[in-house]
């Protein structure tokens, strides 16, 4: 007779020698938690049962278990409050109500992991600019800690990267083994470790780390320059790839382009799989608008959507902005907009001033990609890390924004211009050859256009 | 049984635990309460099986002994006898009561039925002044979610630390939160989620009475007490299980960056606010435009069956101008549980979360979200 079996038992025999109102009260949503030997464990409700129980009725239970099974001689009492009833979450449809009241999205994040359940891989949209990077983190989803680790993951402001992560990570959490996980940015992470430090427990700090199964790190390049906290990183990541924990990292620059970044994290960094989003293409953009607009339920015209794919194309962030900009509009109005108007409400995601690439936009975007001051890259000097990003920035200067050569030289203190052309020459040669200096250069150009 | 006590004490006594007892059709025991005698202390006891009241009161005992009888009914009777000496007797079960010109018998029930209140022995405890307490809890307990759907957030958050008790609730549209300064000698962090109906039932036990409270800690249970005036004795305990469940991480969804700050006089703010109301819709929507450049924050609501309603208010504003809409039930809450005379309002756009703190108190915080269009 199995434990369930026996308290059933137990149940209907009680049930005989009581009220239907007592057993009803006290009885209910009890169990046998445990047997060894000579005691039973029993499992209440909450408080008021255990008491009722261990002096009420515990000479009946014990008699009544006893004659069924003579070795048992004890009966203990535990309380086990009823886990949260899970009521189903209603989804009103039907009358979808165009005004929302908004509650803290916060809180459905959960609290353990801290992913947020709205990433999924089924909401993720897979074009040719990320199959790869999709493909190496479903990989990971299916057999994490054994297939890439770690698993890094690179690309631009707004592309998705942050989606894919959660989605491994909500995929690993709906799986059917008991994975600990835990998602956490590198910001989160710098506190983290500045606040250990402050209170003295850097121990338990480091031990919460090491007992996770799946630890994802987003925007790790936030890490350079912070050299403490890369120590500890360093730890933590070598303490979990050897029991091999799956780790996963995302940055919007490949690991060797992130500056000040300890040679032994870069090469932990790209010891595993490294796989890029570059930028949506047209034909992606125009798919991601057609699930968003599935998942509202609303429409637009095809010539409305091919006009949004085909001239929204900084990010998917943006995609999603100018489409929410064409929904209020058509809310408000109760139309749909024509493509004249929808010309007219997208002007700022189209011809925002911010799109364009500027003088200054250039100087700042080099001189933080190389870690610079921007008055550095003005000072006469032939520092091999000065001279090489001044070249580039004047490459940019001209290629982007078509300065002529003398103009560059002026804003560069008065340089004969023939030292920007040698400058020009070189970086745009280099440019060919050199597949490091292309990523660069590519990813700075994403800093200047991106804002 | 037989006792003799002041009628005075014994309705006070009565009025309080008769608070707690609902209706209850599964356990008709439950309506009743159980009159016992503890030393030189006449103790009712009342209980839901998930608060549990004690009270104690000095009488006279001339013979120990228990009773149960319907609380509703003995209190009602009790507080129409004269001010004078009551003397009660149990006879088999039943109860007989004398006071001057008046003799009654009441029938009451076995009291081995009546439910045994589980004791929180030798457990870690804190003291806070009660009234703070009752009165910070007050500006509280409203703010926790009906609805069962996520147990934790139905009730109310306790957090003790170093030297400060945080009380929180919220239903995930909007957050409250109370400091209170208290002094934890042991140094210990405690937390616990209390459930609405006890909270509401410790203001109503405990609300108005002078002293010092003490709140123990144990698994899965708490118990405040308070002290008799003059007798080290306990004269109030509310016992009260507790919330099972992690309350969420609440101080991530607290701003500490604003796009635009407004200073208003809070009775002014609450009569437009109540004003516009009159005028919502269906899902109490109001609409604030802010102005900085004029100084001035619109309060706009429009219903098609009745009509719209504007009006002005000048407020001292610093920042962007802006347009956000709330609920205005969800706005006057909040103000409402504001004591002073001006409100600072801080707002971080229109689909982000905006606060409401009173002007030159850091202790209470209001945290309100907008209504959006989609």
């Amino acid at each position: 007779m199995d434990n369930k079996e026996l308290w059933q038992t137990v149940l209907t025999q009680i049930q005989l020698g009581i009220s239907k109102a007592n057993f009803a009260t006290w009885l209910q949503n009890t169990e046998i938690a445990s047997k060894e030997d000579e005691v039973v464990v029993v499992s209440v409700p909450n408080a008021f049962s255990k008491e009722w129980l261990s002096n009420k009725y515990n000479k009946l239970i014990l008699k009544i278990l006893h004659d069924l099974d003579d070795k048992i001689k004890e009966v203990e009492y535990i309380i086990k409050p009823q886990g949260a009833k899970v009521f189903p979450v209603k989804i009103s449809n039907g009358e979808k109500s165009n005004i929302e009241q908004l509650d803290f999205e916060e809180f459905k994040i959960d609290k353990e992991t801290n992913l947020n359940p709205r990433y999924t891989f089924d909401n993720f949209v897979i074009g040719s600019f990320n199959e790869l990077a999709h493909a190496a983190a479903w990989a990971v989803s299916e057999n994490p800690g054994l297939t890439y680790n770690p698993l890094f993951i690179y690309g631009g402001v707004g592309l998705g990267k942050t989606h894919l992560l959660q989605a491994v990570g909500n995929k690993i959490t709906g799986g059917s083994k008991k994975k600990k996980i835990k998602y956490i940015s590198s910001e989160k992470f710098i506190t983290g470790i500045v606040n250990a430090i402050r209170n003295h427990n850097i121990d338990v700090f480091k031990n919460n780390l090491s007992q996770i199964d799946v630890l994802i790190v987003d925007d790790v390049q936030f890490l350079a320059g912070k050299n403490k906290t890369q120590e500890e990183f360093f730890h933590a990541f070598n303490t979990l790839y050897e029991k091999n924990k799956q780790i996963i990292l995302s940055s919007d620059r490949p690991p060797n382009a992130i500056p000040e970044l300890e040679e032994r994290l870069r090469s932990r960094f790209e010891g595993g799989m490294i796989a890029d989003i570059s930028f949506p293409d047209y034909e992606t953009r125009l798919v991601i608008l057609k699930n968003k607009l599935q998942e509202k339920h609303l429409g637009l015209p095809e010539d409305v959507l091919d006009y949004v794919a085909a001239n929204v194309k900084k990010n998917i962030r943006e995609l999603e902005g100018a489409l929410n900009r064409l929904l209020i509009y058509s809310k408000i109005n109760n139309s749909i907009p024509s493509l004249d108007t929808v010309k007219k409400l997208l002007k700022s995601y189209i011809f925002s001033p911010f799109d364009v690439a500027n003088y200054k936009k250039i100087i700042e975007a080099v001189a933080k990609f190389y870690n610079l001051e921007e008055k550095d890259l003005f000072e006469t000097t032939r520092k091999k890390e000065i001279v090489r990003p001044r070249q580039i920035a004047m490459f940019l200067l001209r290629k982007e924004l078509k300065y002529s050569f003398p103009a560059i030289a002026r804003k560069f203190g008065g340089k004969d211009h023939t030292t920007v052309i040698y400058a020009y020459r070189k970086i745009n040669q280099e440019f060919e050859e050199n597949n490091k200096l292309t990523e660069e250069i590519g990813l700075i150009k994403q800093k200047i256009y991106s804002g | 049984m037989k006792i003799e006590v002041s009628k005075n004490n014994l309705k006070t006594g009565l009025s309080i635990v008769e608070k707690i007892i609902g209706k209850n059709i599964t356990l008709p025991i439950l309506d009743n309460v159980l009159i016992s005698t503890e030393n030189n202390f006449l103790l009712l006891t009342a209980t839901d099986l998930e608060t549990a009241i004690k009270y104690w009161v000095l009488a006279k005992i001339s013979k120990e002994g228990k009773v149960v009888v319907p609380a509703r009914f003995l209190s009602s009777f009790i507080s129409l006898l004269p001010e004078e000496k009551i003397l009660i007797e149990e006879k088999k079960q039943n109860l007989s009561i004398e006071c001057k010109n008046y003799k009654t018998q009441l029938q009451g029930f076995n009291p081995e039925d009546f439910p045994l209140i589980p004791e929180i022995k030798n457990q870690e405890s804190l003291v806070v002044d009660n009234k703070r307490f009752c009165m910070g809890l007050g500006q509280i307990v409203d703010i926790a979610s009906l609805s069962q759907a996520r147990p934790e957030i139905s009730g109310v958050y306790l957090l003790f630390s170093k030297d400060s008790l945080k009380i929180v609730a919220t239903d995930s549209f909007r957050l409250a939160e109370k400091t209170i300064a208290i002094e934890n000698k042991d140094k210990k962090d405690y937390s616990f989620i209390l459930p609405q109906k006890s909270a509401k039932e410790i203001i109503n036990a405990l609300g108005d009475k002078e002293g010092v409270l003490k709140i123990c800690f144990a698994t899965n249970q708490t118990l405040f007490e308070l002290p008799m005036e003059g007798v080290k004795h306990p004269q109030i305990q509310v016992f009260s299980r507790l919330i099972e469940g992690e309350y969420p991480n609440y101080q991530e969804i607290i701003p500490s960056k604003f796009k635009t700050n407004i200073t208003v006089k809070k009775d002014d703010f609450l009569n437009h606010i109540k004003t516009a109301a009159l005028f919502s819709g269906k899902i109490n929507e109001i609409k604030f435009i802010i102005n900085p450049a004029k100084k001035s924050l619109e309060i706009l609501a429009k219903n098609p069956d009745i009509g719209e309603s504007t009006s002005t208010l000048l407020a001292k504003i610093d920042g962007e101008p802006m347009e956000v809409s709330f609920n205005h039930k969800f706005l006057t809450d909040g103000i409402l549980n504001i004591k002073s005379a001006e409100i600072m309002l801080s707002l971080s756009g229109e689909g982000g979360p905006c606060i409401l703190k009173p002007v030159g108190d850091i202790s209470y915080l209001y945290v309100v979200m907008p209504i959006k269009s989609v």
